[in-house]
């Protein structure tokens, strides 16, 4: 059971030294407690202190890395079963699966396009995380010929390295050992084996078994052996079977009830013959790295989206910073457009904006991330922020004419904006797809 | 042993009836109940909520629809008789929800005419209907009660009632025993200020089914994905005005961005992920209507949800 902070603080040194990085030592309890700090930061715990605390403050899902570079991710370290409890800290890693039996010219070009391929929304760049190399030829050989033709692209990918036999998995090693790629996969009758092979290159280990009670024992025996990145595969026979025993993970998990499974979930979704929908589900229900085959446009964007939707805190949406921004090389009398702050309405707005070919100033207002609609619906969007914004982004300086447009949405402010402001309004559009023509024909008869 | 996860629900969804067969003085070929669920959704191990429906959407006047619908199914969208037979017969939905789109035409006032299109429609198809009738409060009232009285008998799911418009549907939904949908923006608590207006005037909970409203994938899913989970959680925790199916409807997916500006040759497949993604995400969330306007959509789904409810590996074998 979690121990509640004060209980913590009993059992610290009282010194209040800083030296954990927190200003006093019931702070730091406080950290332990929602499990955003390590005891390990205090240097003067006793060792009984130490345990007692270890146990129960630690994250209840550990924190695993996969990979090294610009390229590892992290997963773990998730606390609710909702994501709108708090957030879902995160997104699962989405690696791209190889076999040892495809050709050199396959395996290289699945590799360089996950090096390569960038999918950019509202402002973020989306990717898929990795490659998954899979030991089908049966052959040592061959799996460490695979795997070494993938490092060969020098797409620094967090690999992760399927097969059942520790042989194969060793000689695949040998090339990319030093990576941290992530071992799949230990089972009953190979776990010594396996367990050996993480702990002398250090890398995370997934450990699979059809049942939770499988996947509990064999947790106790990998942490037995030394080995503490693990990973759980359910291994799920059908996806109804993955919703249970993923959610039981997580529920069993977050509530400290059993600490053998506070560990991130692996999910092959390629093994229930529905991948899209596989994949769907691991994102929204708790895997933390998600094996697929390479995907093609429409998935492949789907996926990623759903993914960025679901990983937003639900507290902020993503945002832009208010200010005046530049589309093109607008001079003094280019026009000048209003909106939120919300990432998804700059983006819309900028991307017809540049297609539009007229440069131009987007005045950005800060409604906390809300929509158009949403901050009139919601009051956020006023006469005062737009004055306010106009002031402090200094645009009166910026160009020489009074004419601010705002969305066809905010069309009920205009009076008083022309009011609060001074300048004269020009309603635009609704749809942000018709600013092009809005700009040629009413903007161009202004001036 | 592992224990099972623990959650100490106490609420059940309330049970809702869509169609009526012969039997049930209607004249449809089947007719289904959804809710009845006492988890979260696919946890169950008995069995006791189904597998989500799949409704085609389709509607009666063409050229306010998608292209790419028209590009998919060609002609067809032309001859609503003709669009409904195939869609029963070869998309293989479980419903057919109509929308009497004709009702946005400027000026548009040939009421009479949306009670023979429904009459139509039902004698195209013997799965049950959901009509969604005008979007314009001037003429509400008597589009629904039109459409209620044509489908009399036939258990209806009519919609959509909003916060600033819902009595005229709950009248027509109460005059000849429909149900209806109750649509709020994407929040619980409105949510459950609209089920009570309903319950207020009369309208049964068994009769009314949730639409939290869904913003496409990546345009809004997010808040609609935790909206959902917010009314199945308060309905499981035992608030009764919450406890409703809910039914969900990305109806802007087919002109975002993503999926207007694909490669042409790709674009029949993006359309299908977007949709296929936000309804499994969608059921995984609580919906058990997903409704959908791409063909090749349904039969994704429905492997997709075949699988989610596939309860047991023993079950499968036996
Ligand atoms: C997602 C969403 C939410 C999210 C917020 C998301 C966000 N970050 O804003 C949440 C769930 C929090 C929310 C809350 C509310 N919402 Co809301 N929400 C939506 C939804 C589904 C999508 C909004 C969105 O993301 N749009 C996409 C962006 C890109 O659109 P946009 O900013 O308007 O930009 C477009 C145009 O305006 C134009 N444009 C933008 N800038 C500019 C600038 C110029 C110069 C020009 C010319 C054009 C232009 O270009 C863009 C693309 O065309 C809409 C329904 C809908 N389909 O619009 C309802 C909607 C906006 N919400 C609504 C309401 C009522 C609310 C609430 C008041 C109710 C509630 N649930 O409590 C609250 C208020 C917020 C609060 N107090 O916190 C109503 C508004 C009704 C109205 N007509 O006023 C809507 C329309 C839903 C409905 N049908 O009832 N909402
Ligand atoms: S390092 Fe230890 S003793 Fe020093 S302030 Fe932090 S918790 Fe207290």
């Amino acid at each position: 059971m979690a121990l509640k902070a004060l209980d913590i603080y009993k059992l610290l040194p009282k010194k209040n030294c800083k030296e954990c990085g927190d200003p006093t030592c019931l702070t730091f309890a406080m950290k332990l407690a929602g499990g955003k700090a390590d005891v390990d930061l205090c240097p003067y715990l006793d060792d009984q202190a130490k345990s007692v605390l270890g146990a129960t403050t630690r994250p209840p899902i550990r924190l695993v890395r996969v990979g090294v570079g610009e390229r590892f991710f992290k997963i773990g370290e998730e606390t609710v079963l909702y994501r709108h409890e708090k957030t879902f800290y995160h997104p699962p890693g989405i690696v791209f699966r190889l076999k040892d039996t495809q050709t050199e010219e396959e395996i290289a070009a699945v590799t360089r396009r996950v090096r390569d391929e960038t999918f950019t929304r509202v402002g973020t760049d989306l990717r898929f995380n990795g490659v998954a190399i899979e030991n089908t030829s049966g052959s040592a050989e061959k799996f460490a010929w695979a795997v070494a033709t993938v490092e060969k692209q020098q797409a620094h990918l967090p690999p992760v390295l399927i097969a059942q036999d520790p042989a194969a998995l060793a000689a695949a090693l040998v090339h990319c050992g030093t990576y941290r790629p992530l071992l799949h996969a230990a089972i009953a009758e190979n776990f010594r084996d396996m367990c050996a092979l993480a702990k002398r290159h250090g890398c995370p280990l997934v450990v699979r078994a059809p049942t939770l009670d499988g996947l509990v024992q064999l947790v106790k025996d990998c942490t037995a052996e030394g080995v503490q990145d693990l990973m759980l595969d359910p291994a799920p026979e059908n996806l109804g079977a993955f919703i249970r025993r993923s959610t039981q993970i997580r529920q069993l998990a977050i509530t400290r009830s059993l600490p053998e499974l506070g560990y991130p979930v692996y999910l092959d979704a390629t093994a229930t013959g529905l991948e899209d929908a596989a994949l769907v589900l691991g994102i929204v229900k708790y895997a933390s790295v998600i094996v697929t085959s390479p995907l093609e446009a429409g998935p492949a964007k789907a996926s990623l989206t759903l993914r960025q939707n679901i990983y937003t805190d639900p507290q902020k949406p993503i945002q832009m910073n208010p200010g005046l921004y530049r589309v093109g090389n607008p001079g003094k009398d280019a026009p000048v457009l209003m909106t939120v702050n919300f990432s998804l309405t700059f983006f819309t707005l900028e991307g017809y904006l540049e297609a539009s070919r007229i440069p131009c100033y987007m005045l950005i207002v800060d409604t906390e991330g809300l929509s158009v609609l949403t901050a009139v619906a919601a009051g956020k969007l006023n006469e005062t922020l737009v004055r306010d914004s106009l002031q402090k982004f200094d645009v009166g300086n910026e160009v020489m004419h009074r004419k601010l447009i705002i969305p066809g949405y905010a069309s009920p402010l205009s009076g008083r904006i022309e009011e609060a402001t001074g300048w004269k309004v020009l309603v635009g559009p609704r749809d942000a797809a018709e600013i092009g023509e809005f700009l040629h024909e009413v903007w161009k008869k202004q001036v | 042993m592992v224990p099972e996860a623990q959650f100490g629900w106490t609420g059940t969804i309330e049970g809702v009836t869509l169609g009526a067969t012969k039997a049930e003085g209607g004249t449809r070929c089947i007719s289904y109940r959804i809710g009845g669920g006492k988890n979260l959704p696919f946890l169950d191990r008995d069995s006791s909520s189904p597998s989500p429906l799949i409704a085609y959407e389709l509607c009666d006047y063409a050229p306010l629809w998608s292209p790419i619908v028209r590009s998919y199914c060609g002609d067809l969208v032309d001859s609503l008789p003709e669009w409904t037979k195939t869609a029963e017969t070869t998309y293989k939905p479980d419903l057919i929800r109509l929308h009497l789109n004709s009702t946005r035409q400027r000026n548009f006032s040939d009421i009479p005419g949306l009670g023979k299109t429904v009459e139509t429609v039902l004698s195209a198809t013997g799965l049950p209907l959901i009509i969604e009738g005008s979007n314009e409060p001037k003429i509400d009232s008597e589009v629904f009660q039109r459409c209620g009285e044509s489908g009399q008998g036939e258990r209806l799911l009519l919609g959509t009632a909003e916060a600033s418009r819902y009595r005229s549907i709950a009248a027509a939904a109460l005059a000849y025993n429909h149900s209806v949908i109750a649509q709020s923006p994407i929040d619980v608590n409105l949510a459950k200020q609209l089920n009570i207006l309903l319950k207020e005037i009369g309208v049964p909970r068994d009769h009314i089914v949730i639409d939290p409203y869904t913003g496409a994938l990546g345009y809004g899913f997010e808040y609609s994905y935790s909206a959902m989970e917010r009314i199945r959680f308060a309905a499981l925790k035992g608030d009764t005005d919450l406890a409703m199916p809910i039914i969900c409807s990305a109806a802007d997916t087919l002109t975002i961005k993503e999926v207007r500006e694909a490669d042409p040759a790709m674009q029949d497949s993006v359309a299908v992920s977007w949709e296929l993604y936000t309804g499994i995400a969608a059921a995984a969330a609580g919906a058990e209507i997903i409704c959908v306007r791409h063909p090749a959509t349904i039969g994704m789904l429905r492997q997709a949800f075949t699988s989610m409810n596939a309860n047991t590996v023993r079950r499968e074998v036996e």
